[in-house]
């Protein structure tokens, strides 16, 4: 697979960074059909990159046969939005804290602590078979 | 992402526009501080009034610069920061970080 697949609300992308951008059209795409206020759907499209850019770089070890799946739904009024990557189960909240004073200025390590930060509730489910986690955005 | 630069009093200042969410595009800002840096060009105006909006990866790039600078002997200041980026600054404590300005011209001469 060298190229986004997509099925209704649902793409899914090869472990590349440079597809990124395809996963933030398609995502921002299905949010304004659903009338999501702008800065709603820009919280939710900080928050999806940083999911993928965990998924791509730790997840999937950036080995780009593995790919990384992102569906949209909504849930009630609630936009939930879930990435899973194909890798040996890396857990986000490992990572340390980013706003400690050690580690304020270490340019990587805080986009997990950001996700928390601007979604209303996350999920992760980290398993052997891959990393799943699933995001829910108040929709307005 | 689009980046624009030009100086201003020996002060360079960059423009980028879009967003910046890692990829290929992430690398024309963090690629601009380093050639900056390499010609001896150590103040340094980053205009982000034309970002949508940036992730961590856009945060990482303006730490390295910020610090590769200041080691340097130079500095980074930001101007023009949409409220999107500036709640990032403040949710990641960066805020205390980076100097940031109103203007673009409050930037430039402050140095």
């Amino acid at each position: 697979m060298n190229k986004p697949r997509i099925k209704g609300n649902t793409i899914v992308v090869p472990s590349d960074p440079q597809f990124l951008s395809d996963v933030d059209m398609f995502v921002e795409g299905i949010l304004r059909g659903w009338n999501t206020e702008e800065s709603t759907i820009a919280d939710i499209a900080i928050s999806v990159s940083e999911l993928v850019n965990n998924a791509i770089t730790h997840g999937n070890q950036a080995i780009v046969d593995r790919t990384v799946t992102v569906v949209v739904e909504q849930v009630e009024t609630q936009v939930a939005i879930t990435v899973s990557d194909e890798g040996m189960g890396f857990d986000p909240r490992s990572i340390a804290d980013p706003v400690s004073d050690e580690n304020l200025l270490k340019d990587v390590g805080r986009g997990f602590f950001i996700v928390q930060s601007l979604m209303d509730k996350v999920e992760v489910d980290a398993t052997d078979a891959g990393t799943t986690v699933k995001i829910f955005k108040n929709a307005n | 992402m689009k980046l624009t630069d030009r100086e201003e009093g020996g002060v360079v200042v960059l423009e980028p526009k879009g967003k910046i969410m890692g990829g290929p595009d992430a690398t024309l800002l963090h690629d601009k501080l380093y050639e900056c840096i390499q010609e001896g060009k150590k103040q340094v105006v980053i205009d982000l009034a034309g970002v949508d909006w940036m992730n961590s990866t856009g945060l990482g790039i303006l730490i390295q610069g910020f610090t590769t600078l200041r080691n340097s002997e130079g500095k980074l200041k930001l101007a023009r920061v949409p409220e999107k980026i500036r709640s990032l600054l403040k949710i990641t404590k960066l805020v205390s970080v980076f100097e940031a300005h109103e203007t673009v011209e409050e930037a430039v001469e402050s140095f």
